[in-house]
């Protein structure tokens, strides 16, 4: 439950306030946070208000997602079940759906969509160079659920999509990486470099594509002639489809960068997270997108906020006079000494973490969620957290 | 039959590499340098190599960064933080041998545009260089380091960048970076010279994912060294007294918050060993949680204190 102090210390708008008007919401941050518990609670919350949302995710904790009644990856929503809901004692307004990500399915659906006839899409599913960068390419996850966003937004079965993005530590790759994979597919340099064995590659001459030129000897010399004579396969049967992907490409940028989509930048107090998250913040910036809101997880609550004695002797006499034995070795008051004194240390360390933090960044509305003495793993514990959420903090 | 206990020692100083890796956030860079200390203590020439985006172990040991020059950290210690670019031209000229080529053909606007947009090259010539300190680098005759210690990126792109030589070859099969990637894999693959370790916390999805990463090694036979446990909280308090104390009136109502906050996450530390214990059929070594208040060069210490059993 929400306490009355968490309440006062309310300044910033509501969350729901700041993302009342956004259709889609990613939860950005660095890994090991809470990323997939609070986008799970932000589209609960939108879904107990009212809206149709869904929580797009990529690898949920495997008993939130049995909670969710999500069971197997592969691009299907699944629409939260009415009694899991009422089990929890919610009744919302909306609906809530909840979809794990398929990386190769989402590329192989890209294909299909974009490729001018059903035998090209063939062509390039069974090409052997596109079986492995659909699933190895590093970015490909983050470029993908950046589509899968996009789809999913235009759509327009959803009123508000909440991505969970993938635990990337280098906010530049996922931000990017739509270009760089996009550099790959149609990059003219790439073409001027495999000119000879692209021709060749068009003609269907296997044998004559050899790679020509100092350049690309010496090339062929890293990769082998098989990997270049692959990649010009791959590059013609990908030939006219550019232009659609750069569409795509742009239209997810846009979306990003424009009013409809918010960002939340989800961390703890632990100093590293927080470091990760302003890295973030600022590679966000340098693309032109604003972080609409903070979130900071795990907490940890000062148990001296409840008074009472903290010293070993003053709890000792605390204890005589609750009549409980100080026994134990060491003794149960010595231990409760320390105990609080380290809980109140934790708590410290998050609170000036967190004071810091709202500090870098005081144009950015933050949202404290204490440390939960429970993992979250049912609607109800995530119903928990959005009572903090909707909460703000200084 | 139950297969054979694990060995509790596993002999991770008597490796050329080990790699750590494991869910974001879970201490893989502390780890790294508690135990390259502890192997530099025991007389080891110890490289680091860190490949994440932000180099951290230089830091934790109170040093400056050391970037992507080899730097030394403590007697015996060093660490370099291997990125791509520099991992590239180092690589390169290894193989060109003559400059004027490499200035030709690298330095060339259209290949450097393909070597960006190259998918994977990132990780292969960082892996490349890694691979380079651990088998090939010699000074005087004999290997420039005992031991290398590679903190490689989180779960999914830590398992990308050791599998990186699986890909490749089955995508190439001639030429010189065929040839030293088959060699990477022989070196990854071989139980005698690596062993990979993941790090953990006594959480619900670094424990799954340790799980899951577990069995992910397996499955491509890359050999593994332990599982370390990070922030584990002892029980230290009985059920009886945990009942009385919460009990004991608004006096004790700021021990009994404190308390309770401890036991719950004892209560998930012993519950999160035990699944791991079930599930991982690999040494763990339980990590105690520092309260420290700045995670520095006394911290690794202690961490490097607590994990002398793994070595």
């Amino acid at each position: 439950m929400r306490r009355p102090e968490d309440r006062a210390l309310a300044r910033h708008p509501l969350l729901d306030q700041v993302l009342a008007r956004r259709r889609v919401v990613c939860c950005v941050g660095p890994g090991g946070v809470g990323k997939t518990t609070t986008a799970a609670a932000l589209a609960l919350r939108a879904a107990m208000a009212g809206k149709r949302s869904l929580v797009l995710t990529i690898d949920p904790a495997r008993r939130l997602a049995n909670s969710l009644g999500l069971k197997a990856l592969g691009n299907r929503e699944t629409r939260i079940d009415d009694a899991l809901f009422r089990a929890a004692g919610l009744h919302p307004r909306g609906e809530m759906y909840a979809m794990m990500l398929d990386l190769k399915l989402t590329w192989d659906e890209l294909v299909q969509r974009q490729a001018p006839s059903p035998e090209r899409a063939r062509q390039i599913l069974e090409n052997r160079l596109y079986q492995k960068l659909s699933t190895a390419m590093a970015g490909s996850l983050e470029y993908m659920a950046m589509e899968k966003v996009s789809e999913l937004r235009s759509s327009g079965r959803f009123d508000v999509v909440v991505l969970d993005t993938p635990p990337t530590t280098n906010a530049l790759d996922f931000l990017r990486a739509p270009d760089r994979i996009l550099d790959v597919l149609d990059n003219d340099a790439m073409r001027i470099l495999l000119g000879p064995m692209l021709k060749a590659s068009r003609i269907g001459l296997k044998l004559f594509a050899l790679p020509t030129g100092l350049v690309l000897r010496t090339l062929a010399k890293f990769t082998g002639q098989d990997f270049l004579r692959d990649l010009a396969h791959f590059m013609v049967a990908f030939e006219g489809m550019y232009e659609g992907f750069k569409q795509r490409a742009s239209q997810v940028k846009q979306l990003l960068a424009g009013p409809e989509a918010a960002f939340v930048l989800v961390t703890t107090p632990s100093p590293l997270s927080i470091e990760d998250a302003l890295f973030f913040h600022r590679a966000l910036q340098a693309d032109g997108i604003s972080t609409a809101a903070l979130v900071v997880n795990r907490v940890q609550r000062d148990p001296h906020r409840l008074g009472g004695p903290d010293s070993a002797p003053a709890l000792r006499e605390a204890l005589q006079l609750a009549q409980i034995a100080d026994g134990g070795d060491p003794p149960l008051s010595q231990r409760l000494a320390r105990t609080l004194a380290e809980q109140g240390t934790l708590a410290d360390l998050d609170r000036r973490q967190v004071q810091e933090l709202s500090r870098t960044l005081p144009e950015v509305p933050l949202y404290v969620v204490p440390r939960l003495r429970k993992d979250v793993h049912d609607l109800a514990g995530l119903w928990q957290i959005d009572e903090y959420l909707s909460a703000a903090e200084e | 039959m139950p297969p054979a206990a694990p060995d509790a020692r596993a002999g991770l100083l008597d490796r050329r590499l080990v790699v750590f890796t494991g869910k974001g956030g879970t201490g893989k860079s502390a780890l790294s340098a508690a135990l390259a200390l502890a192997a530099s203590r025991r007389g080891k020439r110890v490289l680091v190599c860190e490949v994440t985006a932000r180099e951290r172990v230089s830091e934790l040991l109170g040093r400056p960064a050391s970037g992507t020059q080899i730097h030394e950290l403590a007697p015996n210690l060093y660490s370099v933080h291997v990125r791509p670019p520099e991992a590239m031209r180092e690589y390169a000229l290894m193989i060109l041998r003559y400059e004027t080529l490499y200035n030709l053909v690298f330095e060339n606007k259209v290949v450097r545009y393909f070597l960006t947009a190259a998918p994977s090259l990132a990780e292969i010539v960082m892996l490349g260089k890694v691979w380079w300190h651990a088998t090939r680098e010699m000074e005087r005759g004999r290997p420039r380091w005992d031991l290398v210690v590679l903190d490689a990126p989180a779960t999914g792109h830590g398992l990308t960048l050791l599998t990186v030589p699986d890909v490749f070859l089955s995508i190439v099969s001639e030429g010189p970076l065929a040839r030293d990637m088959r060699d990477m894999q022989l070196l990854l693959k071989d139980p005698a010279r690596c062993r990979t370790c993941i790090v953990t916390l006594p959480e619900e999805m670094p424990a799954n994912e340790a799980i899951e990463l577990h069995r992910a090694l397996d499955q491509h036979g890359l050999p593994q060294g332990a599982l370390f446990l990070n922030g584990v909280f002892e029980p230290r308090f009985a059920p009886q007294e945990r009942t009385q104390v919460a009990r004991g009136g608004p006096l004790l109502a700021a021990a009994a918050d404190a308390m309770e906050s401890h036991e719950a996450r004892a209560d998930l530390s012993v519950r999160y060993e035990q699944l791991l214990r079930n599930e991982v059929r690999l040494p763990l070594l339980a990590v105690p949680y520092l309260f420290d208040r700045s995670f520095g060069p006394q911290a690794i210490e202690k961490v490097a204190r607590s994990i002398e059993a793994a070595l």
